[in-house]
């Protein structure tokens, strides 16, 4: 168990940046999420990590070691591929004892382990079958079960859910968690799916274009993002947008639906800058009586409501024109209707960089 | 970065195999193209003016155009109707229908031709049949023209498969949607064919098409067998013996190549920028219905019948080798099994055999090998001018066997690969050439076929490349690799212009070199030879249905374009 270090890390295909100077630490026994969407980059870098592809530039470092040059069967890094990668011609136990077998272990420890591994996973019953006979699910225990059994340095995990139904991805989530936590190794799990990211990830990295957006513990993303990328690609967000007035006690900006007072999301925010102001859906209440307050009030008129069982949402058109959405968790109570002319109050505001401004500017 | 996978093992490999591809492929034919034009050192256009203006040689080329055009005619009558009944309705027995429009294919059809010879000869079965009948009172001259309607006949029933592959093929790649279209338009039957469907079809038709022509027109067995002098084919075949005094053979070869290369070239220009992918969409009609019993039982009567008719020339091989006493009769008076024991006294036949299944074993090794590495270097590896590599693999599909036959003849006269002297070596590399591409696309199937990630999961675990290779990649395509070798064995072993132009000594004739040697030979030739027909009939049954049972449904597409 180690820390993985990469730096500068550049790689290109064809003609397309893949990734663009990467650099990122991950700690010994991290549970480390890589997300974006697709292209960005994410899986080109788990890919490195294993070795499969080469950096035009830049270093990976296993624990201090260099690895860049390392081919993939020496690196030993356990992968969970996306598609399982399960050998078709071998049964379940064949193909777990695989790894065990490149590594010359003698027949009795080999089966010791096999045998443990698959209980982790709970197959225990399936080690005669061949790959085919098992659902999706299943395949997912013994790949997980392949990777981990060699006892690998880090663990690489390629979307190891997303060819699962809903409810079977919520149980593997539990169950990786809990496997990572009892063994402690270093995981790297790449994803386009939030959700995930949020719900198991120690630290996140966003990825955006072949360049890293932004790192940090699941709240920090959240409820800090750095970009309106970040913001837009992990959960909802409102943006209005408005230009700094005030920078004194706390940041306050103009906006067409009046000033709103928030909080920087970037360094060096000055009284000029056009910004957009992020908004969390749930962040925003509706003030049903005079005495309800808020560091900033808007008035709206909904213009629709969607329920949608366990919350419910709302689109308020503001006076400058923009909808803003809301959602509501307690969906018992009715907040208000189409056409009901509201108050709206809300106190987390991100103040981001307006980056089509700064493109404006470039020009 | 390293932009391309080239080390030093893979190096070497591209390096020899080029040298490979250029002795055995490019140097044989820019020999003939040399001595077509160079006569004692000077420069000549005088052989090529000789097609034009002798009178022999145009007939020879007019008669392989008429050969080739009229055969390709034929097959597409044949097969347009068939792919349509085949591709469009949904029956019972579809797929055995589908298996048994390959089966005329398993004779080569200069064997076909002997026993062709026999049944429709002037007092054969066919017309004391018809006598008997009272249905004529002449006999009828069945192979008309010096034996021109015989040799069509043949080619049409031996090469309607191969058209059909393609035919089907294409229409079944006709986005369906499109037709509907325009049906939606008011457009149906012949002129939705004609306006949408066909247009549609027009490069897979195109491909097959040129196969069947070149084919036709480069066929040396069947002509020779039928006496029917008059073709390229057999001109160049006759001036092997005297080409030091007349290079005439040169030109004609290089005439067959141009023409290959030109028809390949049209097809490129005119369509290849016509590829008609399908486009996505949301609904999917399969473009197929259920036959209605009156039209099932129509295609049942179609495909037997033409079957039925394709597979006379194999039940005639298959009468005479087992004819003891045939004269003026329909059916063999008496019978017997004596010329099946001969196959294996007569030494001729039994040194023939030896020799052919050592040249196959040889030619088959090489192969695989190539096949193997060719296609891993195209689909696993990323290596410079991969296209270059692909197309010269793929080159000896469409080069005329005939053609490279007399190149190594040619080309290597009087070095120590001379196939006067010892032609095993050069046999053995014409074999090899020639069914190469079935072996790499067998290959290159089951290797994109089979996921990367299964690779790159052993070598995650611990697995080096080659161990990997080893262990995951070829149990996985294990069934492409026997395929595609039972494919290029069973065809080295009846291989047939190769062996009558590169076998010119009699303890070095393969099997179809001995047939054609024998039917001349000795008084039971035709007989003796027919047994020995009916032998390479069953050992090319035999590994088709193997490679089939490998290869599954995927058989098909080694016989396309």
């Amino acid at each position: 168990m180690f820390g993985i270090r990469l730096e500068n890390v550049t790689k290109r295909f064809d003609n397309v940046l893949a990734l663009d100077r990467i650099n990122l630490e991950i700690d010994a026994g991290e549970f480390f999420f890589l997300l974006g969407p697709s292209g960005c980059g994410k899986t080109t870098l788990l890919r490195i990590l294993a070795g499969f592809e080469q950096p035009e530039s830049g270093r990976v470092l296993f624990d201090e070691r260099d690895v860049t040059a390392v081919p993939p069967h020496e690196r030993n890094t356990g992968m969970v591929f996306q598609n399982y990668a399960l050998w078709p011609h071998m049964t379940v136990w064949k193909n777990v004892e695989y790894g065990l077998t490149m590594r010359n272990m003698p027949q009795h420890e080999r089966d010791q382990k096999v045998k443990r591994v698959l209980e982790m996973v709970q197959m225990s019953g399936y080690a005669r079958r061949s790959p085919n006979q098992l659902s999706g699910g299943q395949q997912q225990r013994v790949a997980l079960a392949r990777a981990l059994v060699i006892e690998p340095d880090v663990v690489l995990l390629d979307e190891p859910l997303s060819n699962l139904d809903a409810r079977l991805r919520l149980e593997m989530r539990e169950q990786l968690l809990d496997l990572q936590r009892a063994l402690g190794v270093t995981m790297i799990y790449v994803t386009h799916d939030q959700k995930e990211a949020l719900a198991m990830g120690e630290r996140i990295a966003v990825m955006q274009m072949g360049k890293v957006a932004q790192i940090g513990t699941p709240r920090d993303v959240y409820r800090q993002p750095l970009t309106r990328f970040v913001a837009d690609f992990i959960g909802e967000i409102n943006l209005i947008s408005g230009e700094i007035k005030s920078v004194e006690s706390g940041v306050v900006a103009a906006t067409d639906v009046g000033d709103i007072l928030g909080q920087a999301g970037y360094e060096g925010i000055q009284v000029g800058d056009r910004v957009l102001c992020a908004i969390r859906p749930e962040a925003i209440g509706f003030l049903l009586d005079e005495s309800g307050t808020a560091d900033n009030v808007i008035l709206g008129q909904v213009r629709r409501a969607i329920y949608l069982g366990e919350v419910e949402q709302f689109f308020v058109e503001l006076a400058s024109g923009d909808q803003v959405k809301l959602i509501k968790y307690d969906a018992t109570i009715q907040h208000a209707q189409p056409g009901d002319e509201v108050r709206l109050g809300f106190s987390q505001v991100v103040m981001l960089r307006d980056e089509a401004e700064d493109r404006d500017e470039a020009v | 970065m390293k932009r391309f996978d080239l080390n030093w093992p893979t190096l070497i490999f591209l390096v020899g195999l080029i040298g490979f591809f250029v002795l055995f492929l490019f140097y044989p034919l820019w020999y003939a193209f040399v001595q077509s034009l160079v006569v004692d050192g000077r420069f000549t256009f005088a052989f090529y003016e000789l097609m034009v203006t002798s009178p022999v040689y145009q007939e020879s080329i007019l008669n392989s155009f008429r050969l080739g055009m009229i055969t390709t005619i034929a097959t597409t009558l044949l097969s347009l109707p068939l792919a349509f009944l085949l591709v469009r309705y949904d029956f019972a027995g579809k797929g055995f229908l589908n298996g048994l429009i390959l089966v005329p294919m398993v004779l080569p059809p200069f064997v076909g031709a002997i026993g062709m010879k026999q049944m429709f000869a002037r007092f054969g079965s066919i017309n004391l049949l018809l006598l008997d009948l009272g249905l004529i009172d002449q006999p009828i001259d069945w192979f008309g023209g010096g034996g021109f309607v015989g040799v069509v006949i043949l080619e049409v029933l031996h090469l309607y498969p191969i058209m059909y592959l393609n035919v089907a093929a294409a229409l079944a790649n006709v986005d369906p949607s499109l037709e509907e279209a325009a049906r939606n338009m008011g457009s149906r039957g012949f002129r939705l064919f004609r306006t949408v469907t066909f247009p549609l079809m027009l490069p897979g038709y195109f491909a097959g098409a040129i196969i069947v022509f070149i084919w036709a027109f480069t066929d040396l067995g069947t002509p020779l067998i039928f006496n029917y002098r008059q073709v390229v084919a057999v001109e160049i075949f006759n001036s092997i013996e005297d080409i030091n005094e007349n290079p005439m053979a040169y030109a004609l070869v290089v005439f067959v190549l141009l023409l290959t290369v030109f028809f390949f070239y049209l097809s490129k220009a005119t369509l290849g920028n016509r590829r008609y992918e399908m486009i996505a969409r949301g609904y999917i009609s399969s473009g197929s219905r259920p036959a209605s019993r009156g039209m099932t039982v129509l295609i049942y009567a179609a495909m037997l019948s033409l079957t039925g008719i394709a597979l006379i020339p194999h039940l005639s091989v298959f009468l005479t080798s087992i004819a003891e006493r045939w004269f003026m009769a329909v059916l063999p008076q008496e019978t017997t099994g004596r010329f099946y024991t001969m196959v294996f006294e007569h030494p001729m036949s039994l040194s023939s055999i030896e020799m052919s299944l050592i040249l196959s074993v040889l030619s088959t090794t090489l192969d695989v090998v190539l096949g193997i590495a060719i296609a891993y270097l195209l689909t696993r590896t990323r290596i410079p001018y991969k296209g270059v590599l692909d197309a010269m693999a793929m080159l000896p599909l469409a080069l005329p066997g005939l053609v490279l036959a007399f190149g190594y003849l040619a080309g290597y006269s009087g070095t120590f690969l001379d196939a006067r002297h010892y032609p095993v070596p050069l046999l053995v590399i014409a074999y090899a050439v020639r069914r190469l591409p079935y072996m790499v696309r067998a290959a290159y199937a089951g290797f994109q076929q089979t996921s990367v990630t299964l690779e790159e999961a052993a070598q995650n675990l611990g697995a080096s490349r080659l161990r990997t290779l080893f262990q995951i990649t070829f149990p996985l395509i294990l069934a492409n690799l026997v395929a595609g070798g039972i494919l290029c064995f069973a065809f080295a072993m009846l291989e047939v212009s190769d062996s009558l132009i590169l076998a010119l000594k009699d303890e070095y004739y393969p099997i179809t070199k001995a047939i054609y040697a024998l039917m001349g030979r000795i008084a039971d030739g035709a007989y003796l030879a027919s047994a020995m027909g009916v032998f390479g009939m069953v050992l090319l049954i035999v590994s088709l249905f193997l490679a089939g049972r490998f290869l599954g449904r995927r058989m098909g597409e080694l016989f396309r374009a």
